[in-house]
């Protein structure tokens, strides 16, 4: 038995063991990948403490003019050191904080986040550049500090003096650049490393030349450079949301190796009582909404995990709006308010299908990887199954299909996902997969459309007239006429719809030909809270394109 | 349509911050008054040979200052009234100017000369007053409607006021232990 230590050195807390392997994480105990902001960031919070500090003593006269007799004697001190040589090499270096350089580099910056699809880091990267500009502009008026006078200036300025405007536009250029287009590790620590001495480069620089006094560049620098790395790293941090240049990689897709894995192991040993031996990424190109994995255990077993963190959940919140606002409520798509909410119903919809007698993956519960942040849901793994529409079905599978749809209806359930990677064939038994969209007690023809869904993914890998024919044995020909009478463009998962495009033949003519005939079901839903988003979103289209303009102007972009 | 809801939500967000900062954002900086004297101090760095530096000694109703601009070499600002909204009226301190077809008025400032050059008096009177001074010329240029003007003139007048350096440096020297350059 392992026992934990008590934080502050207090006694060590002996955990309290339950049946196989699994044990309660005692008080005091952390969890498997506790929520930490790395040691740079203190630092950083430190920095932007004593500006803060700084720039209150500003505001008053009698420590202003000991901090201006401090900055003078350094001034002076730098000034008596200029050589010609020098002074012509930092004159160069002073155009780092001209206004070309710093447009430069945020037009890049934001070229490249729109072509990789980085928006949430572009959104950060606008918001960080927007309110260093105003709090150095505000802050330098606020102040009406004078430039050096004890000695002479060397190059060109304008405004205020404290703080620098140039070192803090240009270190938030520079900073925002690094947080959201450099991916973390030895490389981002180079990177990090010279963008920082090129800043403080600049700082001395204009500080040698005479415009700028010391504390000034002090000023800057917390604005400019502490300031927007803590807010990439609250923000946008590179644990929940990665960057990835590879042509397919997914932004979508953790990494699970390093500290991550390791808490992964450790969670399903003290929560599950899995003992791991390996988990790897599996099928990540058939999935956006998770990271999902294969997990390979000490038994020789293989289980199937999906890894759901906070990106997912803002994926599945951004994915329910834009539902909302394009189709109307098609059913109740209420999003999700936190990641344990996410899994927990997933887990749930997986145990009520599999009690109902549905062929799902059997659920072995979910483990909490760092709370309310990051967890991990297992289930078994259906090895050597191949996705539906990978070879022709028989009617074996096709009996088999129907009857989950079947199934379906008696648990008063819509999976409301039902497309061809959702369905794997193993021994020519059909299982269902990916619940995690399903709904319990639905509208009702959500519950027909599946039917016609599950009917045309069938009817891709034989033949329509096979299909119907099967159909009709477990289904009355009015609930089909019904299927395919709301069945449309939007109620299809965009893989079939794709498939069914690629198909030479009109299958989903070929199903409403067979069928009874039935007027079209209506399935849009004009609701206040529709009408009120579209409006809301109309009016922020004509709002944008003021607003860029404004903001390039204040941001010192355009 | 990704790229479409992150345009909007972007529009959303940063479209009231736009609107709540745009009054304090640093284009929209006043000029400096009479008394305040470590701006005028920056001013004056800005154009180190004048011998006056312009500020505002009193603003009649209606005024309002924008657009200070100081940097090395000029400062500038505007003078609003709500009698001539989108007409400002732009005052520039350089180290000299060129007074073109000019003709004297009354000085406003010791060892100095004042010109008032009209450019049109019909249907709006505009023009440029030149305030010149050793090392230093203050420019007002103005564009008033026909009728108004003569009260607007009287307010110009009366509101921008020049300080002398060595009454700045002065100041500074006895308030804030600073000499100016």
């Amino acid at each position: 038995m392992s026992t934990v230590t008590g934080p502050d050195g207090a006694a060590p807390i002996t955990p309290v063991v339950l049946g196989g392997g699994r044990r309660r994480r005692p008080s005091g105990e952390p969890p498997p990948l506790p929520h930490r902001v790395p040691a740079s960031g203190y630092w950083y919070l430190g920095g932007l403490a004593a500006a803060v500090a700084l720039e209150t003593t500003m505001f008053f006269s009698t420590p202003r003019d000991w901090l201006t007799r401090l900055d003078d004697a350094v001034l002076d001190a730098l000034a008596s050191a200029r050589t010609a040589p020098v002074t012509a090499a930092l004159r160069q270096v002073d155009q780092l904080g001209s206004s070309t350089a710093i447009r430069a580099i945020s037009l890049s910056t934001i070229a490249v986040l729109l072509l990789t699809r980085g928006f949430r880091q572009l959104l950060t990267y606008l918001a960080v550049l927007l309110v260093v500009v105003l709090t150095t502009g505000n802050l330098a008026f606020a102040l009406g500090r004078m430039r050096p006078t004890t000695v002479s200036i060397l190059v060109p300025w304008q405004g205020f003096s404290h703080p620098s405007a140039p070192v803090a536009l240009f270190a938030a250029a520079l900073s925002g650049a690094i947080c959201t287009l450099v991916p973390s590790g030895r490389w981002r620590h180079r990177v990090v490393l010279a963008g920082g001495a090129l800043v403080v480069v600049l700082g001395l620089a204009r500080s040698y030349l005479g415009v700028d006094h010391p504390t000034d560049v002090l000023a800057a620098l917390a604005i400019g450079w502490a300031f927007p790395a803590l807010a990439y790293r609250l923000v946008v941090p590179e644990d929940v949301f990665p960057l990835r240049y590879h042509p397919h990689a997914n932004r979508a897709h953790l990494d699970l190796s390093g500290a991550r894995g390791r808490a992964a192991h450790r969670a399903l040993v003290q929560q599950l009582g899995i003992t791991a031996t390996s988990i790897e990424p599996f099928g990540l190109q058939a999935s956006a909404g998770s990271t999902p994995l294969r997990i390979r255990t000490a038994d020789q077993i293989v289980l199937f995990g999906k890894f759901y963190a906070l990106n997912h959940l803002r994926s599945d919140r951004s994915y329910k709006l834009t539902r909302m606002v394009l189709y109307g409520r098609l059913e109740d798509e209420k999003p999700f308010a936190t990641v344990r909410r996410l899994v927990e119903y997933e887990d749930h919809l997986l145990r009520l299908l599999r009690d109902n007698g549905l062929p799902v993956p059997s659920p072995h519960g979910f483990v909490e990887i760092t709370p309310e942040r990051e967890y991990l849901i297992v289930m078994d793994f259906i090895d050597g199954a191949r996705e539906l529409g990978a070879a022709p079905a028989g009617e074996q599978e096709i009996d088999d299909g129907l009857r989950i749809v079947r199934s379906l209806w008696r648990a008063g359930v819509a999976h409301r996902d039902l497309k061809p990677s959702n369905l794997l064939v193993k021994d020519h038994q059909v299982y269902l997969i990916d619940v995690a969209f399903a709904t319990v007690r639905p509208t009702p023809w959500r519950q027909a459309v599946d039917l016609a869904n599950m009917m045309l993914t069938l009817a891709l890998v034989s033949d329509p007239a096979l299909v119907y024919e099967r159909a009709v044995r477990q289904f009355a020909p009015e609930d089909i006429a019904e299927g395919f009478a709301a069945t449309r463009g939007i109620t299809m998962p965009t893989q079939l719809r794709t498939r069914l495009r690629q198909d030479p033949r009109d299958l989903l003519g070929e199903f409403r030909r067979l069928a009874p005939s039935r007027a079209p079901v209506p399935i849009q839903v004009w609701t206040m809270r529709r009408i009120g988003l579209l409006a809301a979103v109309l009016a922020a289209g004509a709002l944008a394109a003021v607003g860029v303009l404004a903001y390039g102007q204040i941001a010192g972009l355009l | 349509m990704k790229r479409f809801a992150v345009l909007i939500c972007s529009a959303v967000l940063v479209a009231p911050l736009l609107a709540s900062c745009a009054g304090a954002a640093p284009g929209s900086a006043t000029a400096p008054r009479c008394s305040s004297i470590e701006r005028l101090g920056l001013i004056a760095q800005s154009v180190p040979s004048s011998s006056y530096v312009p500020c505002i000694t009193r603003l009649s109703t209606g005024w309002h200052t924008d657009e200070l601009v100081i940097r090395s070499g000029a400062t500038t600002f505007d003078l609003v009234s709500d009698r001539a909204q989108n007409h400002p009226v732009r005052v520039a301190l350089r180290s000299d100017c060129e007074v073109v077809g000019g003709v004297p008025v009354p000085p406003r400032t010791l060892g100095g000369r004042s010109y008032l050059a009209l450019h049109t008096i019909s249907p709006r009177v505009t023009g440029t007053l030149y305030d010149v001074f050793p090392g230093g010329c203050v420019t007002y240029r103005f564009d008033f409607e026909r009728g108004p003007h003569i009260a607007l003139m009287a307010d110009l007048a009366s509101s921008v006021g020049l300080l002398s350096r060595v009454e700045l440096d002065r100041s500074l020297r006895e308030q804030l232990g600073v000499e100016l350059p």
